[in-house]
């Protein structure tokens, strides 16, 4: 039998009395590679931030493995939008990537020998390596995506959340993150991640949570992944994405994307 | 000569200066360099208060004041925002307004109460004075410039994260809570043993500028805080020394003045960030590129079957701009010229070949590969092949290649 990873119960989350998470009820079993899919304004991040318990939903309830939210000592890892940092913040890769180790070490203790080889090996899954004393800012967008990627390996969690992690990344970074996706999938580990790009879905993430203020449906993708659910999702915008789609699939077919040569 | 009493004012405000650096850093790095302003502002009605109530104007009393009121607008800064739609620097605006106002109203009736005799030493905190700082004092001093930087040192990990990443590090069971409270008191404490010396309009001064200063010397989180922290207490003491040379300087104002000054030499000398440097960085940037489009144009032609150009040709062609790059690479040793022919040296050639084919998979990447990325077109070929991996460059040269043959 395989255990639950994330239970959300009649879950309801507003800012200021609206609410932006409507009544969400869903499971995402353990060793699922979950993808949110939801148009801009879904509540996909805010999701997230209530499955870390960043944000205290109004109602309902949360449990992390079969623990409720609030007494989970559950690590999770966690990889936030690129944009949520200050990229001229005075830190080098290896530092970011160290933070990863901080919340095993508890107070006071200093990421020591053990963890910088650990961090290292982190960086080194995402072909980082070479740019351990690189300032942050210094780096392109998708590498700066990739140390945040390896920040959350370095934190070495059963549970990984990632906030549009191939949100305009470069095809190398797309590659690296969906080989590291792929070994964390190897491992038994549940990742779900906020994702864009519908074309890619079937074929690469095993479950999908279908989002719009409400949840409109969750599930293996087989059967959720349907046409009449992505057009409950989107609404009447699906025709108009369909066609950017297919221009989009047009233009790129011969080379390899996500997804499309597993 | 440094009489003894100087000495004690000089340990006292390099220790300040040391406290306010560090905790300016910190500030710096939260974007909340604005509270520091606020929070010295808001003292002067618990100064106020504390003298009303105590009756003296010892600075212990004053001090919990300062300290009470100091947390009140700290609470009132982060509290306004969550239950109102004000904004956190509209807030921060409002309380620095309204309890300076209310100090300042205080005062007014202090002073018209006719205890004016007293008042006289609150009138010394709004600018400062040193000049009277006791020994008991300057220790207090010290005593909190080692224990701060303990504090620093002890929790750098949880600071760094919650300065960098506060989301981040609340995943990973990091309280930002109370880092950010432990951040907002030690701001607070800095503030309130700094009024004395140097006033309550200036201390705000004094944590920021430091930091400003030293980030642009570093890169680094340590480095940072080090620099910063250095530069406080190079301006506590640049600033004593001064006032104690002129008796009709008030401390406060001169130590601040100095640490502007350090301010205005890093901001105009530090290597790679400041204004010198960047500006050498550009003028080089700038003739690296004529250089290149230079040889470039001349390899152009070498590769077109001559193996030289035609000097009167190639400078009829352009400006003076192509003269003075003409001068610049023969100095340099990229070209050979007599009168009428320039001619490329092998190691102009290797250059020139080596930053055309930079280029190529530079377009490649960006056409092909990458989002576009305004701050990384038109780079350098050394940029080029800093900011992409080898293996990359590989494959980008490899898919050009293939274009070329098929």
């Amino acid at each position: 039998m395989t255990t639950t990873a994330i239970e959300i119960h009649d879950l309801t989350v507003s800012y200021r009395e609206k609410p932006v998470l409507w009544d969400i009820d869903a499971t995402i079993p353990e060793g699922s590679l979950c993808a949110i899919v939801g148009p801009n304004g879904a509540g996909k991040s805010t999701l997230l931030s209530a499955i870390l318990g960043t944000i205290h939903p109004s109602s309902g309830w949360l449990k992390i493995f079969d623990q409720p939210l609030e007494q989970s000592q559950e690590l999770i890892g966690f990889v936030p939008q690129r944009e949520s940092v200050d990229w001229d913040f005075p830190v080098d890769v290896l530092d970011v990537v160290l933070m990863g180790t901080y919340s095993k070490l508890g107070w006071f203790r200093r990421p020591g020998k053990v963890q910088r080889e650990w961090a290292m090996e982190c960086l080194d899954q995402v072909g980082m390596a070479d740019l351990k004393r690189r300032q942050v800012g210094e780096l392109s967008g998708g590498q700066q995506q990739r140390v945040f990627i390896a920040r959350a390996l370095a934190q070495d969690a059963r549970l990984i959340l990632m906030d549009e992690p191939f949100a305009g990344v470069d095809a190398a970074t797309e590659e690296a993150i969906r080989q590291v996706l792929l070994d964390l999938k190897n491992k038994g580990r549940t990742v779900v991640l906020v994702h864009h790009d519908l074309q890619t879905i079937e074929h690469f993430f095993d479950h999908v949570m279908l989002l719009n203020l409400r949840l409109v449906a969750a599930g293996p993708t087989a059967e959720i992944f349907t046409r009449e659910n992505l057009l409950r999702t989107y609404g009447g915008r699906l025709t108009l994405l369909d066609e950017a789609a297919e221009a989009v699939r047009r233009i790129r077919t011969g080379r390899s994307r996500l997804g499309k040569d597993r | 000569m440094i009489s003894p009493n100087t000495l004690v004012i000089l340990l006292g405000t390099t220790a300040l200066g040391t406290c306010c650096g560090l905790v300016g850093a910190l500030m710096l790095l939260r974007r909340r360099a604005l509270l520091a302003d606020a929070i010295a502002h808001s003292t002067l009605p618990g100064i106020c208060i504390a003298f009303l109530i105590g009756g003296s104007r010892s600075l212990p009393v004053l001090g919990i004041g300062a300290l009470l009121s100091a947390l009140l607008a700290a609470s009132l800064v982060s509290w306004l925002p969550r239950v109102t739609r004000i904004r956190k620097d509209a807030a921060t605006a409002c309380v620095l307004g309204i309890m300076f106002g209310a100090g300042i109203a205080l005062v007014g009736i202090i002073q018209r109460s006719g205890m004016s005799g007293s008042a006289a030493g609150l009138d010394g905190l709004l600018l400062g004075r040193t000049a009277g700082m006791l020994r008991s004092e300057a220790w207090l001093f010290g005593i909190s410039a080692v224990v701060m930087s303990l504090i620093i040192v002890a929790l750098r990990k949880e600071l760094l994260v919650s300065c960098f990443d506060p989301r981040f590090g609340l995943s990973s069971k990091i309280p930002a809570r109370s880092i950010d409270l432990l951040q907002t008191s030690l701001l607070a404490a800095t503030i309130v043993i700094a009024l004395p010396a140097v006033g309550v309009v200036l201390t705000a001064a004094l944590v920021i500028i430091p930091a400003a200063a030293a980030r642009f010397w570093t890169d680094r989180f340590d480095g940072l805080l080090r620099t910063s922290a250095l530069l406080g207490a190079a301006s506590g003491i640049v600033g004593t020394l001064i006032s104690s040379l002129h008796t009709n300087l008030p401390a406060g104002p001169v130590i601040v003045l100095s640490a502007t000054t350090f301010f205005v030499i890093s901001l105009l000398l530090a290597p790679g960030r400041g204004w010198i440097s960047r500006f050498l960085q550009k003028r080089s940037r700038l003739q690296n590129r004529q250089l290149r489009r230079f040889l470039d144009g001349i390899l152009s032609s070498e590769l077109g079957g001559s193996t030289e150009v035609d000097r009167q040709r190639l400078l009829r062609a352009s400006t003076a701009q192509n003269r003075r790059v003409l001068s610049n690479s023969i100095r340099g040793g990229w070209v050979q010229a007599d009168p009428h022919r320039i001619q490329l040296t092998p190691v102009g050639r290797q250059r020139a070949v080596r930053a055309r084919k930079a280029l190529q998979i530079w377009r490649e990447w960006l056409t092909s590969e990458a989002s576009i990325d305004r701050d990384l077109i038109d780079l350098d070929e050394q940029d080029i092949e800093k900011i992409l991996p080898p293996d990359l460059i590989e494959t980008l040269q490899k898919s050009i290649d293939e274009r070329g043959t098929s």
